[in-house]
């Protein structure tokens, strides 16, 4: 391009391109800032005193850090157990997606490799409940388990979500692809179905468990519905119901609020940026079905 | 062989249902059984804690929700909800997605930015734009749509007017989705084989009808899916209702799924909300099966 | 394989020890209470009066959990479903009545002393008291009446009343706003908390009702909703807010701004708006529609629960909290009135002459009102939001109470009229029983043991 010996068409052509190029980029940041000012009136509000987030929130101010302090840091963990709901959190979830990927993928090979009675069936039944939400068993669910005396539990809030219908498919379609020839040497061998899973199947089978993994974990870490339902204080609450009753205990202080979000988000936030080419290939898989 | 090939399947049999087995009962248990639960519970008229007697009350409940003038609100308000955003949310995942399906530097860069809201938790996003729906001048939407009319904005209190709040959830709503639409989207159009755009180019079409002719029925599929996706989002819409805006003002942002957890939660009426769950069951089920039907079609005209 | 099976087995019980770690609701030893997240320093008193109560004596450790106000109520129905009730609750006013029908409520009247249950205001009796027996305490009492500006009062050339005996008559109310408005330029000059959400409108607005003659509390046809007494109260608000009188109170700040003159406000308006308009501020009655200057009373209260296994150490605590320094710190904290008589008499606000006296001597004199005192308090108190709602919107004011009096006695016929139920299975077609007989039986007992 920066060559003096193009033609006088080659460089009104590039020109153009040039122009069209930086348009682009003018565009897209653009749109990026929109995405992220959010995030950015957040993350710099958490670090303001109190009087100013609000105050600065109508001028650019509100994106420029000022009297920076941890203050409002120090003070969440003064008025909150911020610490016990991040455990509970972290508990919860790291729970339900282990937990989650030894039955589920289980279930997926069993439906994807092994012949047996049933299974087209159970199969069909599998398939047709991914499309029932929580939403529509939230209330049941609910009587449930107020009923069994486990509201308040963590039991409430892991051992109805392991098992999904969601995460058996990913792993039933993902393993019917694999070749058969993987699993026929061992079988010969005499290797028991559950002996060729563990040593045949999941070595090869990395992708398919990050994927259910962070869809797994993406979706719990926001669960409120069912947190808002079941748990009734402090001990077992998560993040997404704590963050919802901070904001409404007074004294109303709107630069703790926004430290709570930052310090909820950071984590998810670090794992995304590290694995964020696994969180685009989980969320794309999603699109891939049906 | 073929006694060899019998035992092998029984033998398949037993390990198969004992692999399956921890999944399928967990799905029983906590899908199944629930569902059938609120299927029998919204027949009767069960009160938590009510020391009354339960009883049959046959199709009352679903008679008495469909007379609610608040479960109709709700029902128009998720309606109202999809056909507004799911257009909108579409073009734009659509829009974003043909935008960074160039090949141009730092797109990874873009496309991180325009998904990061996505891993943001509902509550929390719900919080924050609490603050910046803030009523006055000083809110931070009202001086944004100040700035952008050149002054002619007028500030409003957006989560306790009638006419912006169900507004005011959409747009939160898009800013939070976009990103997930948009990824699909993206996996889309990387699929869309380029020889089909160079065999376009030799022919001679310009780029408004390679998009035409090319893009947009290759993405056929996506785009049902994404469309029908965000649609029964629409429908499941809760969290940001309960944080921001708590149904109100009036009925004016109260949803399905706000109403159900009213009655079942608030109310203590469990029989009510297991006869919305199951209406709102339903709708799901339309709006997939039209997913299914529309995805068949185009299979056959293959 | 069943191998493996047997080492994720070994999960079962991990995930049931999960359980164990919940929060059992009573202990020896400790008294579970749940009260509802207050205001800042409402909260930090009740935590120093549990601190020292657990100083004072050796019996008993009382343990708070703080529960969000929104999902008070639901947390705890669904509490007494799933046995998970503390020994003490808080109850928000009139809800207690419906917790008393569901049997989760035991009689207190025999296990707290004479002089304390003597010493209580007769609001706080009343509104504890349920068929009878005593149910719960509160340690505060509430105020409603008209704050107002003396300075604009005496610009607009109206009647300053002087107390309780010679308020507004609904004429003359009218009068007052008309010369108000004249004075200001948007002609907005009354508050009426529209902003507001929930309990505040019978709280707020039933009285006027009883001022007009009528009462709300039973399904007839003076005494309900739709009576005329209430179409009246009803029209006379719905005409305010319809000459556009009434300020939609949107930011939370139309009298402390200045922008009104008058607000409908309660206590815990008292310390912001002093701030405010310091010597000009005048507390004045509700406006007298006939049959006397009528205001509301009711607040939270406590209760001891069927599920507590020592009641009597409970009662303990409830004893503690009713001691006037203490009564005096929680009061003082949240500028409420005071739940006792000496505990009033040593109250800077409420003691004869103090700037909220005109609340005590309300409460005193019995010209509040209670709100019904009925298990279907629930459902009255929500739909007679709605209706308010309603009829702020314009809606015709008899076909809006015609409509909200339907709705109540549609409830009051699912509930059988909320009769007294002492021991059923409620759910038979489960094959399962309620232990709500055992802890009847229960009550009983302490009751005959005395």
């Amino acid at each position: 391009m920066n060559d003096l010996n193009s033609t006088q068409w080659m460089s009104k052509q590039s020109n153009q391109q040039w122009f069209r190029k930086i348009a682009s980029y003018l565009l897209l940041t653009f749109i990026a800032f929109l995405f992220i000012a959010p995030i950015l009136f957040m993350i710099v509000g958490s670090l303001k005193p109190d009087e100013l987030v609000l105050s600065q929130a109508s001028t650019l101010k509100a994106f420029i850090p000022q009297q920076t302090s941890l203050q409002n840091y120090r003070d969440v963990f003064e008025r909150v157990k911020f610490e016990r709901f991040f455990f509970n959190s972290l508990f919860i979830n790291s729970t339900i997606v282990l937990l989650g990927l030894i039955v589920n993928s289980l279930a997926g090979y069993a439906f994807a490799r092994l012949r047996w009675r049933g299974r087209s069936l159970l199969l069909l039944i599998v398939i047709a409940l991914m499309i029932l939400p929580f939403e529509a068993i939230a209330v049941p669910l609910f009587f449930q388990f107020t009923f069994l005396g486990l509201r308040n539990t963590y039991t409430a809030q892991i051992v109805p979500f392991i098992a999904n219908a969601f995460s058996i498919y990913l792993f039933y379609t993902f393993f019917a692809d694999l070749p058969k020839e993987l699993e026929e040497a061992a079988r010969v061998d005499g290797a028991s179905p559950f002996q060729t899973f563990v040593e045949i199947i999941v070595p090869v089978s990395k992708p398919v468990f990050a994927t259910v993994a962070i869809l797994t974990f993406l979706s719990e870490w926001r669960s409120f519905l069912w947190a808002l339902m079941i748990t009734i204080d402090e001990k077992v609450r998560p993040l997404p119901l704590a963050i919802a009753t901070f904001q409404t205990l007074p004294p109303i202080q709107w630069g703790d609020i926004m430290s709570f979000g930052v310090m909820m988000v950071a984590p998810i936030l670090v794992v995304f940026l590290l694995f964020q080419k696994w969180f685009v290939k989980g969320v794309a898989s999603t699109g891939t079905k049906g | 062989m073929i006694e060899q090939k019998t035992r092998k399947l029984n033998d398949d049999t037993r390990v198969a249902i004992s692999m399956a087995a921890p999944a399928l009962t967990g799905l029983f248990l906590f899908v199944v059984l629930p569902f059938a639960l609120a299927l029998v519970l919204s027949f009767t008229n069960l009160r938590l804690g009510s020391p009354l007697p339960i009883q049959f009350w046959g199709f009352e409940q679903y008679r008495r929700i469909w007379l609610d003038p608040s479960f109709r609100q709700a029902l128009l308000n998720n309606a109202l909800f999809a056909l507004v955003v799911v257009p909108i949310q579409t073009t734009l995942a659509l829009g974003l997605a043909l935008l960074l399906n160039r090949p141009l530097k730092g797109m990874a860069v873009f496309r991180t930015l325009f998904f990061m809201p996505v891993v943001f938790p509902m509550a929390l996003v719900s919080v924050i734009w609490t603050i910046i729906y803030a009523p006055g001048a000083d809110g931070m939407m009202n001086a944004f749509l100040k700035f952008m009319t050149l002054g002619f904005w007028q500030p409003r209190d957006f989560l306790h007017d009638p006419a912006l709040a169900l507004p005011a959830l959409m747009l939160l709503s898009i800013w939070q989705g976009v990103g997930f639409q948009m990824v699909i989207v993206l996996a889309g159009l990387q699929s869309i084989p380029i020889s089909l755009y160079e065999a376009a180019r030799v022919d001679g079409s310009d780029r408004w009808n390679q998009f035409r002719y090319i893009t947009l029925p290759q993405l056929r599929n996506t785009l049902i899916f994404v469309v029908l996706v965000t649609t029964i989002l629409s429908f499941r819409l809760f969290d940001s209702v309960r944080i921001m805006t708590n149904g109100g003002p009036g009925d004016a942002t109260t949803t399905v799924m706000n109403e159900a957890i009213k009655a079942a939660f608030d109310q203590q009426k469990m029989a009510k909300g297991s006869a919305i769950t199951v209406t709102f069951f339903l709708i799901v089920l339309v709006i997939t099966l039209l997913q299914r039907l529309l995805v068949q079609e185009e299979r056959t005209i293959e | 394989m069943i191998q493996i099976l047997r080492r994720l087995s070994i999960l079962t019980p991990l995930l049931l020890c999960l359980s164990g770690c919940r929060s059992n609701a009573t202990q020896e030893g400790t008294i579970q209470v749940w009260v509802h997240t207050g205001q800042a320093a409402e909260r930090q008193t009740i935590e120093q009066q549990v601190d020292r109560f657990n100083a004072s004596q050796t019996e008993a450790k009382v343990a708070l959990t703080f529960i969000p106000e929104g999902s008070y109520n639901a947390q705890l129905q669904s509490a007494s479903v799933s046995k998970d009730l503390p020994d003490v609750v808080e109850l928000d006013g009139p809800s207690v009545y419906n917790y008393i029908w569901q049997g989760n409520l035991i009689a207190i009247d025999p296990l707290l002393s004479p002089q304390i249950q003597q010493d209580l205001l007769p609001s706080i009796l009343n509104q504890g008291t349920y068929k009878g027996r005593l149910y719960s305490v509160g340690t505060f009492d509430s105020g409603l009446g008209l704050y107002a500006r003396r300075s604009r009062l005496e610009a607009a050339g109206v009647r300053i009343p002087k107390g309780n005996q010679d308020a507004w008559t609904a004429q003359e109310f009218n009068q007052v706003l008309v010369a108000l408005a004249k004075q200001d330029p948007d002609r907005q000059v009354l508050d009426l908390k529209l902003n507001s959400r929930g309990e505040w409108y019978s709280y707020a607005f039933l009285p006027l009702i009883y001022s007009a003659g009528g009462r709300v509390d039973q399904p007839s046809v003076d005494r309900f909703l739709n009576s005329s007494s209430a179409v009246f109260a009803m029209q006379q608000i719905q005409g305010w807010i319809q000459k556009g009188y009434v300020d939609p109170n949107v930011d939370d700040a139309s009298f402390a701004s200045g922008r009104v003159a008058l607000a409908w406000g309660g206590h815990w308006d008292y310390q912001t708006y002093a701030k405010a308009a310091g010597n000009d501020l005048v507390l004045l009655p509700l406006p007298n529609f006939g049959n006397g200057s009528k205001t509301a009373q009711g607040s939270w209260s406590w209760g001891i629960t069927t599920n507590s296994k020592q009641p009597k150490v409970a009662a303990r605590f409830l004893e503690f909290l009713l001691q006037p320094d203490e009564v005096l710190a929680i009061a003082t904290a949240n500028s409420a009135v005071p739940g006792t008589k000496r505990a009033t008499a040593q109250s800077k606000l409420y003691a004869k002459g103090g700037p909220l006296s005109l609340f005590s001597s309300q409460l005193l004199a019995g010209q509040t009102v209670s709100r019904p005192q009925t298990p279907a308090y629930p459902v009255i108190t929500s739909t007679f939001e709605q209706a308010f709602a309603d009829i702020r919107n314009g809606l015709d004011v008899k076909t809006t109470l015609d409509k909200a009096a339907t709705a109540i006695a549609i409830d009051l016929q699912d509930n059988q009229g909320y009769p007294d139920v002492h021991s059923v299975s409620y759910l038979p077609i489960f094959g399962l029983t309620s232990s709500k007989s055992e802890n009847h039986d229960r009550a009983e007992n302490t009751k005959t043991q005395r």
